[in-house]
């Protein structure tokens, strides 16, 4: 849908012309995410710096019925940040000040375009952090990590991004500025902050966010234990969860995966481990040392090749760089891969890992892992070769028995990366008609005209994905009033 | 296709390797800058590769976007891919070059690569740009706003505060002490006419360090400004003819300018038959890094910045800062993005003077926060930027390679 | 009218049996909410009958209160009509208990008291300790969002509840969320339900994540001359390596209360942990303590139970739920102290406070109407400097007519918040009047 001559340049008065992309190979790189396989570029790209900014473009959108979609640094695993029917795109980019750090109340204030990890190098040294950590925190803005509510390593221990943002400054599409939450909690009214977060630019563009701020741990301590079998080393997870030890985090690695991230960073992973799992600790000095012990005798017990205890700062961020990196590293594999971001009960991991192997196998399908095992949040990295149709068609089988066999053990979709384009239409496995008919309508009070990022998080439904009614229960004859 | 097929393609392998995560994104500085996608590295390869699936040609904003890639290659060192940009980079910039170049840019570069790898040609131009100094013309260029026309010469009149006198260099410069081996001394384009000392306290600390030192007369340019301009021929003939210039059993080929070390570095990627060579190249730092030198102690507090193709194109931070760190006294604070471009990137701060003017106030204000009153940096073209950039905002920082602070430390060395 | 009703009552029994739906003089005197008399008292024994007895009120346009344990009946706005009150407390059923997962899904009527002695065992616990709390339905625990003095370190109930399933208006049941401890897909449902009241859903199921009970943990009292030099201890813990599970603040009327020895503002601090970090943590604590010129004193665990009774409201008392940031409290708990000397002098005020949150508990009891409306009032404003409010959390109907029992509400968010009560109840059925804003 080719935008107007009039309305371009309405959107270049609002942006100026260095805030407005339109030439074709601007628009082409802006339409991915960091799953490339859905691609639609948008027909302009925004860059406002301010938020009166985007509250214009909006309601110019609005009038126009023209689509919007928002985008942060496109890291996005899901086809998020891409549009698939083109209309405006704007990007959060240059709005990335600290508007305020406020320590005595633990809280910051900043812009959505703002870089997750340049808010905890700002308070650093001052001893805070900013919890959420997904593995691309050094590159994702905080506007997506709200979006797509974005987990990470630590938030086994500290939660996921919703348990950490206070208040946002929200363009709805329907055009209007609303602040939900703050700095003080329990503000009177339903908690739509709450579902604002994980949203993904459905009910509207975020353009500043409260965040809260951790002191940081006095102690931390990584346990590296490598095992020769992936099922000890899940049954390794579920015997420490079990034991009562809330670990910061709990990951794990295959062999195919260890293998990658060697050759990428040289982060120095056993390399003859079929599996291994990355065991962090923080908190008190005496606390860290009890539960360390534990956990380290936790990992012996269940067969562990060996249990390294990272010696010092460095040693640690190696063992973390290369986690980090995972999903970057693959490219050492394949030149493409399925993702998966089920969810299974974390006393499922064996038997989960044991259908994975199993179904890897009848698809004759490579699958690495490397996940957040501690809350059981499975990313297997189905590889294939794109430039093979068949290798494609496979992977894509395995992956939906891969969905289907987490949805049986009681999990769910996605964890922590979201829903977007890609796993929309896996939503009915975990809802009914009834629970997507509230999501949907619970969006239009957001988003009246249906214009913010069209297509993401629901299924479309076949009446043009309108909300619909569901049958209700049958009221007993006679009961007329 | 929109490139030309071919070996000077870019390697479409390569290019798929980059899986589009954009780690690399926040350590791009023209990123930072502008904040978007097409000039990221992110972007630059989609662009590649869209044009290498025919969905793109080599238009003129392909080219922009190109052009306005200063081949810093920090995108390389976040990469967890492994993508090697630098190639991609020059593959695509070759194919620019045969089918398109805006005039002006033209006229500029042609002026440029006339100059700048010809060290004889180079000396005579700095010769007369002294006189033209000292005879007052300069104020007068600069009011007829001749200058301003040619953006590239105002920038370049800029940076050249002023010319040294050149210093003399013996053939063979014998080693102190105990013989630990024999090694070449890259003497190169800019360094030698711009900062000969920087050159002879490299081979005085190499000789103090146990090494005899051989210095060829009849060197020549590395080609490194030419292969990143995408003018892979003229690169190729130029190490051609270096290498053979440098006798065969030296143990290594020393040099002390980045970038001249990160293109011998990677001769063999494109000449096989220079790949013995190439891995006989080593940065000054990674030399002396291993050695016994003595130190003597240096009062200053000194920060550190890290020239692209030092640390992304070489991948040696620890040395420089390892040996800073070893002179008695000296105190080296961390300077904040430090492996952030300067904007110097070769010659990209006269073909670009905008961007690189954004870069050298970003890098100007990370120095003032540390407070240093020194700055070390281990390339001549960082030099050149930073310096300028102090001079210019009145930041009382001295400028110098790291070396220098090292031969005045051996200097101040006593028994 | 009464030929309908008659047959609207035969509905009901058929949905849910006859001695599961009352009308008689006494049940419904019992089930009287702000002085209004429902018309039927009905106790669903299923989710199914909850759904269809929903789906008869709404047709039948009735307004239906639903009710756990009855504890927080005089929060928010006297309803508007009363016809319908659901007793919620036969929806008791363990669904799934998961002690390897830490999670566990229950029905919504199930006591917490009940919960907890159920979770006991594994030596874990669903890590929510407001006011009462044993004798509360969990249901209602999310649908008022309570919270208590561990919510510093565990969070409230939106980080507990992972799943939902609740009853629309309609009598339509949705559910919303997942039942394992992280998940994104689709719209974050559950967070909408907590602190609702219902009015979006009546809660029939929830599915929670629970903690491992601490190995060990110790309690502190540090006693403190005034608020301010309280405020200095608090500010030094929270920026201090410590990992208190509560940083409970008192006022001295609530401390004399639980023992005539303690005078001053006191800060109650709590470690959990293994013991050798309890230990060497209450070791700092006590440095901490002496620096800000504070006297220690180490409690027993009875401590938090009689400052709890010595906050539980005696008849007739007034609740105010004060929030505003941490750094403010001990102005605050000053600004609330100086209200009440002025406008009310004769007043019995208790204070306790979550010191790391900003949040306050005011216990008032012998102010007049008026009065309290005039403290409430004149705190808002102070409160409202920061985005803070003040939230009547129990009071008479007299109380909560004279005054917004709930205070503002930011008004682009409120309306938003009006359009999703005309989505999924337009005809006002559940909780009519109650919740914020008269929705
Ligand atoms: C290497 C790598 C590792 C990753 N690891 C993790 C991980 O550990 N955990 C995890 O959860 N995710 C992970 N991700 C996924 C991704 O980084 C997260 O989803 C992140 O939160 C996206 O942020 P972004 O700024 O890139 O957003 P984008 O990709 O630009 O956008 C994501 C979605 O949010 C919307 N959006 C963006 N900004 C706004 C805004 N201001 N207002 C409204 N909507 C907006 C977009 O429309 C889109 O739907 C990883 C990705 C990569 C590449
Ligand atoms: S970091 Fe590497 S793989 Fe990732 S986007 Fe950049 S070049 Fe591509
Ligand atoms: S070489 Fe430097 S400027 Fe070019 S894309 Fe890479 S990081 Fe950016």
């Amino acid at each position: 849908m080719p935008l107007s001559g009039p309305f371009l340049q309405e959107l270049e008065r609002i942006v100026g012309a260095s805030g407005l992309v339109r030439t074709l190979e601007g628009r082409l790189v802006y339409e991915c995410d960091m799953h490339t396989f859905y691609k639609g570029a948008p027909d302009a790209v925004a860059l406002p710096t301010r938020t009166e900014e985007v509250v214009e473009i909006v309601n110019l959108c609005r009038r126009e019925r023209v689509p919007i979609v928002p985008r942060g640094s496109g890291t996005g695993l899901i086809g998020g940040a891409m549009a698939p029917v083109g209309g405006v795109m704007i990007g959060t980019n240059r709005m990335d000040a600290i508007l305020e750090i406020d320590l005595p109340n633990r809280c910051a204030t900043v812009q959505p375009g703002l870089i997750n990890l340049s808010l905890t190098q700002a308070v650093a040294s001052r001893g805070y952090f900013f919890a959420p950590d997904p593995s691309s925190q050094m590159v994702s803005s905080i506007g997506g990590n709200v979006a797509t509510n974005a987990g990470g390593p630590h938030c086994l221990k500290y939660g996921i991004t919703a348990n950490h943002i206070l208040g946002l400054e929200l363009v709805t599409g329907a055009g209007e500025l609303v602040r939900l939450g703050g700095t003080a909690v329990d503000r009177p009214g339903y908690d739509l902050l709450g579902a604002a977060v994980g949203s993904e630019g459905t009910f509207g563009i975020v353009t500043a966010v409260t965040v809260r701020l951790l002191h940081a741990a006095e102690a931390v301590k990584t346990i590296l234990a490598s095992f020769t079998a992936i099922e000890d080393a899940s049954e390794a997870v579920s015997a420490i969860i079990a034991a009562g030890i809330v670990p910061a985090a709990l990951e794990m690695l295959d062999e195919l995966m260890i293998r990658a991230i060697n050759e990428g960073t040289g982060a120095g992973y056993p390399k003859d481990a079929a599996a291994v799992l990355l065991i962090e600790l923080d908190g008190p000095a005496a606390e860290v040392e009890a539960q360390g012990e534990r956990a380290a005798r936790i990992c012996w017990e269940r067969g562990a090749l060996e249990v390294r205890v990272a010696a010092d700062a460095a040693e640690r961020a190696l063992l973390w760089k290369g986690r980090k990196e995972a999903a970057g590293a693959v490219g050492r594999l394949a030149p493409t891969y399925l993702l998966q971001d089920a969810v299974v009960p974390r006393s499922k991991l064996p038997a989960i890992m044991r259908e994975l192997i199993a179904i890897g196998a009848r698809h004759r399908v490579q699958i690495a892992n490397v996940f957040h095992a501690g809350d059981g949040n499975l990313h297997p990295l189905i590889l294939y070769d794109d430039r093979e149709p068949d290798q494609l068609a496979r992977a894509k089988a395995a992956n939906e028995e891969l969905l289907r066999a987490c949805i049986e053990m009681g999990g769910t979709v996605t964890g922590e990366h979201g829903v977007g384009l890609d796993k929309a239409k896996n939503l009915p496995l975990q809802y009914g008609e009834a629970d997507l008919n509230f999501m949907y309508r619970l969006r239009r009070a957001f988003d009246p005209d249906s214009i913010m990022n069209p297509g993401k998080l629901l299924p479309s439904h076949p009446a043009c994905g309108e909300g619909f009614r569901p049958a209700r229960p049958r009221v007993p004859d006679g009961a007329w009033i | 296709m929109a490139f030309v097929p071919g070996s000077a393609a870019p390697d479409i392998d390569e290019i798929r390797k980059c899986v589009h995560c954009g780690i690399c994104l926040p350590q791009c500085p023209t990123y930072r800058v502008l904040g978007e996608e097409m000039d990221s590295p992110r972007g630059r390869i989609y662009l590649m590769r869209a044009a290498a699936e025919g969905r793109v040609g080599l238009t003129e904003t392909f080219q922009r976007h190109i052009d306005l890639c200063l081949g810093c290659r920090a995108c390389e060192t976040a990469c967890p891919s492994g993508v090697r940009f630098g190639s991609l980079l020059e593959a695509t910039r070759a194919q620019l070059r045969r089918s398109r170049s805006p005039a002006r840019r033209r006229l500029l570069e042609a002026f440029v690569f006339s100059v700048f790898p010809e060290p004889v040609r180079l000396g005579l131009v700095l010769a007369a740009f002294k006189l033209y100094k000292r005879s007052g013309l300069r104020a007068l260029g600069r009011a007829s706003g001749a200058l301003r026309r040619l953006p590239s010469l105002a920038a370049m009149e800029a940076l050249l505060d002023d010319v040294p006198a050149a210093i003399p260099m013996p053939e063979v410069v014998p080693a102190c002490g105990r013989l630990a081996g024999r090694v070449g001394l890259l003497t190169g384009c800019v360094q030698r006419h711009l900062y000969p000392h920087v050159n002879r306290d490299t081979a005085r600390l190499l000789s103090l360090a146990g090494f005899e030192v051989v210095i060829p007369r009849g060197q020549g340019c590395c080609g490194a400004l030419e292969l990143h301009a995408g003018r892979p021929e003229a690169h190729a003939a130029r190490a051609r003819a270096l290498a053979p210039a440098f006798p065969a059993d030296l143990d290594f080929i020393v040099t002390n300018a980045a970038g001249c070390g990160a293109a011998m570095k990677e001769y063999g990627h494109r000449i096989p038959e220079l790949a013995p060579f190439a891995g006989r190249v080593r940065d000054v730092t990674e030399v002396l890094a291993g050695a016994d030198l003595r130190l003597g102690p240096l009062d200053l507090t000194v920060t550190y910045h890290d020239a692209c193709h030092l640390v992304h194109g070489q991948r040696v931070r620890h040395e420089p800062r390892q040996l800073l760190g070893r002179i008695p006294g000296l105190r080296l604070v961390e300077l904040g993005d430090s492996e952030l471009c300067c904007g110097s990137a070769g010659v990209y701060n006269l073909l670009e003077p905008e961007m690189a003017r954004e870069l050298l106030d970003e890098k100007l204000a990370r120095i003032a926060e540390t407070g240093a009153r020194v700055v070390a940096a281990a390339n001549p073209g960082c030099l050149l930027q930073i310096a300028w950039g102090c001079r210019e905002r009145g930041l009382d920082v001295a400028i110098v390679h790291p070396v220098e602070l090292l031969a005045r430390a051996a200097d101040a060395y006593q028994d | 009218m009464s030929v309908a009703g008659s047959s609207i009552g035969e509905a009901f029994v058929s949905i849910a049996g006859r001695d599961r739906v009352r009308d008689d003089f006494e049940a419904l005197a019992a089930a009287t909410v702000d002085g209004l008399r429902p018309r039927w008292v009905v106790r669903p024994a299923s989710i199914e009958q909850l759904s269809r007895v929903l789906a008869l009120a709404c047709d039948g346009r009735l307004g239906v209160i639903p009710r756990g344990a009855g504890s927080s009946l005089e929060l928010g706005n006297p309803p508007a009509r009363v016809d319908v009150v659901l007793e919620l407390a036969e929806l008791d059923q363990v669904i799934e208990y998961n002690p390897d997962d830490l999670t566990i899904t229950v029905q919504a009527g199930i006591s917490a008291g009940a919960l907890a002695s159920l979770l006991a065992p594994r030596r874990q616990w669903l890590a929510l300790d407001p006011p009462g709390i044993a004798a509360r339905t969990v249901g209602g625990i999310v649908a008022t969002n309570a919270s208590g003095p561990r919510r510093m370190r565990y969070g409230a109930s939106r980080d507990l509840l992972l799943g939902v399933r609740f009853v629309q208006a309609d009598g339509v049941v949705t559910w919303g969320g997942s039942k394992v401890v992280k998940s994104v897909s689709g719209y974050d449902v559950p967070k909408l339900m907590v602190g609702a009241l219902g009015t979006l859903g009546v809660l029939a199921e929830v599915t929670l994540r629970l903690h491992p009970l601490p190995e060990a943990e110790r309690s502190w009292l540090v006693l403190f001359e005034n608020a301010r030099a309280a405020q200095v201890l608090v500010e030094r813990v929270l920026d201090s390596p410590l990992q208190p599970s509560r940083l409970e603040l008192f006022n001295e009327r609530a401390l004399r209360l639980v023992s005539a020895e303690y005078g001053g503002v006191g800060v109650a601090v709590s470690i959990g942990s293994v013991a050798e970090a309890v230990r060497e943590q209450g070791e700092r604590l006590t440095v901490i303590a002496g620096s800000s010129a504070g006297r220690l004193v180490a409690l027993s665990e009875a401590f938090w139970s009689q400052a709890e009774s010595a906050m539980a409201p005696p008849q007739g008392a007034t609740v105010l739920h004060v929030a505003t940031l941490s750094d403010r409290l001990a102005g605050t708990i000053g600004a609330v102290e100086d209200a009440f000397r002025t406008v009310a002098p004769r007043a019995d005020v208790r204070l306790s406070g979550c010191a790391a949150l900003g949040t306050l508990r005011v216990l008032v009891s012998d102010a007049g109407v008026g009065e309290t409306a005039a403290v409430t009032t004149r705190l808002r404003a102070l409160v409202g400097e920061v985005g803070g409010s003040v939230v009547v959390a129990r009071g008479s109907v007299e109380l909560r007519r004279s005054i917004d029992p709930w205070g503002p509400v930011e008004p682009c968010a409120f309306a938003l918040m009006r359009s999703l009560r005309d989505e999924f109840d337009p005809g006002r059925v559940l909780n009519p009047g109650r919740y914020v804003g008269g929705l």
